[in-house]
This record gives C-alpha cells, structure tokens and sequence, in this order.
C-alpha cells in the first residue's frame, strides 16, 4: 500500500522528476563522453595528437567528478524537500518510521539508476554523434573512436550509482532525525538572511584580493609555472565566493531603499533575490567558474585553430618542393603567387644525394631565420656564401630533405663540384622549391600540387611531402584536436553548469509556486509577473555570466607563452564569446520557459 | 437599495468537463451589497460559498450570470482588466494570510500601491497612515516570519486596504486566529467599515466572526436559503439570533 502511495506521488510530480530525470540523465552522459575520451586506450593510442592531452582529459574527468558530487548533493536535497511532505503524511497515517526510510532510499536510488541508464544510452548515442560532427567540421582524422567503451560504462555506472547510495544514505539519516511535524511544514519555513555588513564588507575586500591574486598568477604563469594553475583555481573560487556573498547582497540591500524598488514589482523582485543569492552564493560560484571554464576551453581550441594560418608563412624555407616537375605540376606552380623559386640538379647514389656546387653558388639556397631575432614576427629569410653553407647550411632539415627519397631513408646530402658532379653517376632529378607570399592566399592550389606530389612519389614513406606546406597540414591536424578538445571540455562545463544553474532555480519552484499564486489572487497583471520571472532569472544567470567572462579575459594571459608573437590569445575572441554567450542565453530561454510553465498560475483558479 | 457595491444577477456555477457528470456549485443566486455595508456569508463546507467569493473577485468564471462589482461587470472583462479590477477595486484577507515571506511587512502593505506605479511618498504615507490604524506602525520592518498569527493577519488587512479599494473581502480571515486575536481582528474590520465606509463582504462557517456583519446570507447548496438583518440588535443578541438560524437552517 505504501509503495502504491509512493508511486503515485511520484506520478503526481512527474513534471518536476522529470526536470530532475532531465538534468542527472545530462550530467551522466557527459560524464560517460568524458570518461570514454579519457580512457578509451585504442583511441588514445591510434592518436598521437590526442595522446598528449590525455592529461586534459584526466584532469577534466576529475572536475566533472567533483562538480557531479555537489550537483547530486544538490539533487538529493531537492528531491527531499518535494518528498518530504508526504513523507510526513505517511508518517502521520501511521507508517512506521523504518518502512518510510526503505521508501526513501529505495526512491533516490531507482531514480538514480534510471537517470544513470538513460544517461549511459544517451552518452553513446551523444559522443557518436557529436564527436563525428565535431571532426567532420575540424577535418581531422581520429582514427578508433569507439561510442561504445564498456569500461567506460562501467566507470560512470559505478561512480554515479555509489553516489546515489550515498545519497540515499544522507536523505535516510536527515528524514530519521526530523519530526513529523517538521516534515509536514518544512515548506513553509524561511529564513531570513543575516545582515552582518562589516563583515560582509571584508569578505568582500578580502574576496576581490584573492581574485587579483588569482588573476595574477594566470598572468605570471611563465615564472610561477605549474604552481599557477591550482593556485589560481583556488583563489579565484574563494574570492568569487567571497564577492558574491557581500556584493551582490550590498548591492540589492541598497536597491531596496530606494524609489526604483518601490515600482510595480521591482521591491518584489529584490526581495526574492535577496533570498536566492543567499541561498544560492555556492552554486552561483560553481556556476561561474564553469563558465569561464566553458569558454576559456573554447575561446582557446578555437583560437589555436584559427590563429595557425598566421604561423604558417614562418615554419620553413620553402612551401613545397617538386621533383622532376610535370607539365600539370608546371601549370599549377605558375599559378601561385610566388615569393621564390629556384631548381636544383640531384644525382642519387644508395641513400645519399649529390649536389652541384656551382649551381648553389648562382643560385645559394634560402634558409629562415629563427622567429625570435625577427623584430616584426615576419619571417626572415637569407642565403650564405657556398663555404658557409657546406658547413652550416648542409645541416638544415629543410635542406637534407630535398632528397627524392621525402622523409624515406636518406643520408647527409654531400655538395660536390661542378667537374666532379659530372663525373658522377646514379639517377639524376631536377628539383624545384617554392616560397609563396601567403600560404592562405594559395591554399587551393597547394594542396593540388601536394596531392599530385605524394600520388608521384608513393613510394615516399607515410604518405609525406615535404615542405612547409605539408608541415602546416599536421600542425593543422594538432590544433584541430586541440581545438575539438576545446569545444569538447566547453560544452561538458556549459552542460553542467546549465543543469546545475537550472537544478537550483527550479528548485525554487515550489516555493514561487505559492508566491505567484498569491500576487495572481491580488491583482497583479500576469505580463508583469512574467517580467519579474524573467528578471529574476536573468539575473541569476546573468552574475554568474559577468564574472565568468571576467575570469576569462583574465585567464587567457595564461596562454600568451604558447601562442607566440603573431599569435595572441585573444585575438578574434569576439565571435567565440558570441556564440557561447549565444548559447547561454538560449539555455536561459529554456529555463525560463520551465520556470514559467511550473510556477505561473493558471489563468483562472478553480477549485 | 441605492448604491450597490456588489450586485449579483442570476449566477450559475458548473464544474466539470463534458462527458462528464456536471456538478452544479452555485444555482440562480441573486443578492446584492450596499456601499459601506458589513456582509456575512455563511454555510456549512462545500455549499458553495468559496466559489461565490471567487467568481465575486475575478479569480473564477461564472458559467452563466452577472457580477457587479462597483458598476463594473466582472464577467465580461478579459485578462489584464481583470487583475487590474483585483488590484484597483478588490482587497483581500486570506486565512492562511497570503504574505510574501521574502518582503518586509512595509513592502507586503505598499504592493498594491506599488502595482499602480504609486509615487514613493504617497505610497510611504499610505503605508503608515494604514499601520497607524491597524496599529502595527512597530512591525512594519520586520519580516513576516518574525510575527505571530494575529500580527500577520493585521498586516494582511492593511495590505488589503492600503489602496482605498470600494470592497474588502475576507475569506475565513480568522480561521487560523486564537480567539483573542481574532477579537481583535473583526473590531479592526469593524472599525474599517464605519469609519472609511469601506464595504465589507466575509465569508465564513464561524458564527462568532459572522456575528460582527450587519446583514447574513445563508447559503445551502448553492442558492441563498436565508437572511438575517441585524438591524439595532446588540452583537451578542444577533450572535444568539446567528446560532439559533444555523440550527434550524441545517435541520
């Protein structure tokens, strides 16, 4: 009987387990993706651009399990206060205590494998899905990347069903400990926040020094190294928590007093956010460190991505080199806007390759300065004399893989002279080098002349050209990974700080429920109700929003030492932040929408 | 009768979908209060007098029939107007108070005020000429969790008539009152009645709070099944004159 009672309070509710159902099925599934990326061995080993970010990977898991421990400790107690009514109703109709408590724990923890299941379901389905179209827009090739990883699977059902467990434990001891009476009436107590303003005023000071301390050290990353990173989480978390706490507060307290507050709504809404921000000084903290931790990680992916053209004019001698060149390869070189050309004769023997002294003394092969003696970030360029070069130069990878070998098995190059070279014997090519003015302006054509080059040479190992075309092309495939990354970690925060963000607010509901109900019943116009509904929770999110965005200007110093000199972190930020701050409104939308369905009264009571 | 503040023509209350069995609340019910009149509704639970207050104050349709409240007919009204009619025309005394716990009692009494965009002065004014009144000038800082039943419900009536509205309606207003504060709480309507000359409409089963009106409706199945005026008797003989009608009413 009492389990029928339970169901059919739960059936009662179904919209607001729904919710709940939405946000841990999400939370879990994300957490299934990241597990699978960290972990999947045959996909980390198959990519070698991935395997140096494994550590993100690691790193990232361990976050995600520690915000998913809060976000469930937030669940839990949302769960209760919707339960604890009727919890208290069966105790009131006699049930024994002990029979209620198996009730509970056996609730949290069927919803808790339910959301855990669909949220495995949803992770495969998701994590093929979006990894495909992430890697499809980036044009990498992420060779095993399988959907479907049963360690993975197992790592996520373990941790979220024995976080459940715990959960259920912690419900089960706090419902022993209340009364019935308790219970019956929970929802109707409040408690008013404290007003202590000193010491709300030096939490905040100390609050903003901690965040200038955080700050810095992201800014000072290259003296203070690794030590920046853990200090600056811990630091900002604490000064953000600390500035919430008395800014926000301070600011609303003043608000209060003044003639805006006693307009329409305005005095309502202040004091509702009086309550929540309060209430929600934690959560609003988490939820702007994942903020800034969604779009630094996209700001950053992205920004390496974008940014890797301007680097490419700088990575070597020349774009490409041809051998032999046909009429088709002739054609397309005529095409490229060309800075320098100049063409060699080779004669191979075995594994090495002859040169014609005379031919590089008309015509001394152009070597690149070091990006760092270039005052302006251009590249340089230069020639040396042919004594110097047979010393010097000979050594230069751009120069030993001019050999018709590619990057196959070859020896030191070995410049001889005229009489000499002719004198020798072996296969002879002709080998043209090209430096184009801007790889970005010539990109089409490259690439076709690339092509032609490795279906040539196929006997070239691995498929390699060589060039600063081609070298472009892998670091390309680098930053990529490194901007899928990016988009990966932004949108597992995004997800979990809109769940977390929504979790909270629509936890409120029930409470509102009353409130709007009352403000219905004294007159107040159901547009004007809206508005203070979508004010309330614009604002909620907007805090959150503000400070992220604030965090991450500040906390792109810390990639200013790898992204050098034509490069900067924050360049063309401007479009990435619209897009997130894009998709952040939209979750905003969504939520409100909720909100409104759950807490707006009905346009005419009946009873 | 000159003057009425609420005039009720034929109304008809009809729950229930169709395909279903209807449920007839309220059937042909006709009365009508005077300005500045102290009214009483009664009736045992479930004889309709909850619907009449709701279909009176805009918070419910009726199925057929008019409500004048004040010259203007509710029922024909659509949405804004009607929260406009609650907030302009309407003031409102719940059982269970109806505060909103996240406001100071001052912001709770100055709501109403605030939603007709009132200027800050006059609304300050107001606010404490209605607290003088009600005498609770002493809690207006305070929040509602730090008052006790009586306290709110006095801070509940002042939010009720803080805005002038031309009827005051009460439902059950001292059902979760201890008996002194409920005393206490229908002298101040008492006392609201004859010095604004504000109406009063009250609804409730509690023959002590109904002996306060001037005039009482019986209502019995959803029709009005009795009156009884007080005329210039003394509170404590319409009080005996209330019981004796509940006994043969409900006979």
């Amino acid at each position: 009987m009492l389990t029928k009672l339970a169901l059919a309070g739960v059936k009662n509710r179904r919209r607001d387990y729904l919710v709940l159902l939405a946000g841990l099925t999400m939370s879990a599934a994300i957490f299934y993706m990241f597990a699978n990326l960290a972990t999947n061995q045959a996909f980390i080993k198959a990519n070698a651009v991935i395997k140096s970010a494994s550590v993100v990977f690691g790193f990232g898991a361990v976050l995600l399990a520690l915000i998913t421990i809060v976000y469930i400790m937030y669940a839990n107690s949302f769960l209760l206060s919707m339960r604890q009514h009727d919890y208290g109703l069966f105790m009131m109709l006699g049930a024994k205590r002990r029979r209620v408590g198996q009730l509970v724990f056996l609730e949290t923890l069927i919803l808790g494998t339910i959301a855990t299941v669909i949220g495995i379901v949803l992770g495969i389905v998701v994590s093929k899905f979006l990894v495909g179209f992430l890697l499809d827009q980036l044009g990498l090739h992420l060779s095993h990347l399988a959907s479907f990883y049963l360690p993975a699977i197992l790592f996520t059902a373990v941790l979220y069903i024995g976080l459940f467990i715990l959960a259920s434990l912690f419900n089960l001891t706090r419902l022993m400990r209340t009364t019935v009476q308790q219970l019956l009436h929970a929802d109707q107590q409040a408690n008013q926040p404290k007003s202590r303003p000193l010491r709300q005023f030096i939490g905040g000071l100390v609050g903003i020094g901690l965040l200038a301390v955080g700050y810095w050290a992201m800014a000072a990353i290259e003296h203070l190294q690794m030590t920046a990173i853990p200090l600056a989480l811990v630091t900002i978390t604490l000064g953000t928590y600390l500035l919430f706490h008395a800014a926000v507060l301070a600011v609303i307290r003043g608000l209060r007093h003044t003639k805006w507050a006693k307009k329409h709504l305005n005095g309502f809404l202040m004091g509702q956010l009086n309550f929540r921000v309060h209430d929600y000084t934690r959560m609003l903290t988490i939820v702007s460190l994942l903020f800034a931790m969604a779009l630094g990680a996209i700001t950053v992916g992205s920004g390496y991505h974008r940014q890797m053209p301007m680097t490419a004019d700088s990575l070597g001698a020349y774009t490409v080199a041809v051998h032999d060149a046909n009429a088709h390869q002739k054609h397309l070189i005529n095409q490229l806007h060309v800075a320098h050309q100049a063409t060699y004769t080779q004669k191979v023997q075995g594994k090495t390759t002859y040169y014609n002294a005379a031919e590089l003394k008309t015509q001394p092969f152009q070597q690149i300065k070091s990006l760092q003696s270039s005052p302006n970030g251009k590249p340089q360029f230069y020639t040396e004399s042919l004594a110097k070069f047979k010393k010097d130069g000979v050594t230069q990878l751009d120069f030993i893989m001019l050999n018709p070998n590619k990057l196959g098995d070859f020896a030191a190059p070995k410049i001889v002279s005229a009489a000499a070279f002719k004198q020798l014997k072996g296969t002879t090519y002709r080998v043209t080098t090209v430096r184009v003015k801007h790889m970005a302006d010539d990109m089409a054509v490259l690439k076709q002349l690339d092509r032609s080059e490795q279906h040539r040479f196929p006997q070239a190992s691995t498929q390699l050209t060589i060039g600063t075309y081609q070298s472009f092309e892998m670091m390309n495939g680098i930053f990529g990974g490194l901007e899928f990354i990016g988009y990966f970690l932004g949108i597992a925060f995004l997800a979990m700080l809109a769940s977390c963000l929504m979790f909270k607010i629509l936890s409120g509901a029930p409470g509102d429920l009353r409130r709007y109900t009352m403000l219905n019943k004294i007159g107040v116009r159901r547009g004007l109700m809206r508005a203070s509904l979508a004010k309330e929770i614009g604002i909620l999110f907007a805090i959150p929003g503000i400070m992220g965005v604030i965090d991450v200007l500040f906390g792109l110093q810390m990639f200013k030492p790898l992204m050098a000199k034509p490069m900067s972190p924050y360049l063309g930020i401007g479009t990435t932040f619209a897009i997130f701050i894009g998709l952040y409104v939209i979750y905003y939308v969504i939520t409100l929408g909720l909100y409104l369905n759950l807490v707006m009264p009905r346009e005419v009571v009946r009873d | 009768m000159t003057n009425a503040v609420v005039d009720v023509h034929h109304l008809e209350k009809t729950y229930g979908k169709a395909g279903e069995r209807p449920y007839t609340a309220l059937k042909d019910l006709n009365f009508s209060v005077a300005e500045g009149e102290f009214v009483g509704i009664m009736g045992a639970s479930g004889s309709g007098k909850t619907t009449l207050l709701n279909m009176l104050s805009t918070l419910d349709t009726p199925t057929k029939g008019d409500v004048i409240v004040n010259g203007h007919d509710v029922t024909k009204m659509r949405s804004n107007q009607l929260s406009d009619f609650r907030a302009q025309e309407v003031g409102f005394i719940f059982q269970d108070f109806n505060l909103l716990e996240s406001l100071t009692a001052e912001e709770n009494i100055g709501l109403p005020l605030a939603l007709q965009g009132t200027a800050s002065k006059v609304m300050d004014q107001a606010i404490h000429a209605v607290a003088e009144t009600l005498s609770i000038t002493d809690l207006l800082k305070k929040y509602p969790a730090q008052l006790s039943g009586g306290q709110k419900q006095r801070v509940a009536a002042a939010r009720a008539i803080v805005h002038q509205p031309s009827i005051l309606m009460g439902d059950e207003p001292t059902g979760a009152l201890d008996s002194t504060s409920a005393r206490e709480l229908l002298d101040l309507l008492t006392t609201i009645n004859r010095d604004q000359h504000m109406s009063v409409l009250l609804v409730t089963h509690d023959p002590f709070s109904a002996s306060f009106c001037q005039r009482i409706l019986f209502i019995k199945d959803g029709q009005i099944g009795s009156e009884l005026n007080r005329g210039d008797l003394d509170r404590k003989d319409f009080y005996q004159q209330v019981l004796t009608e509940l006994g043969t009413f409900s006979e």
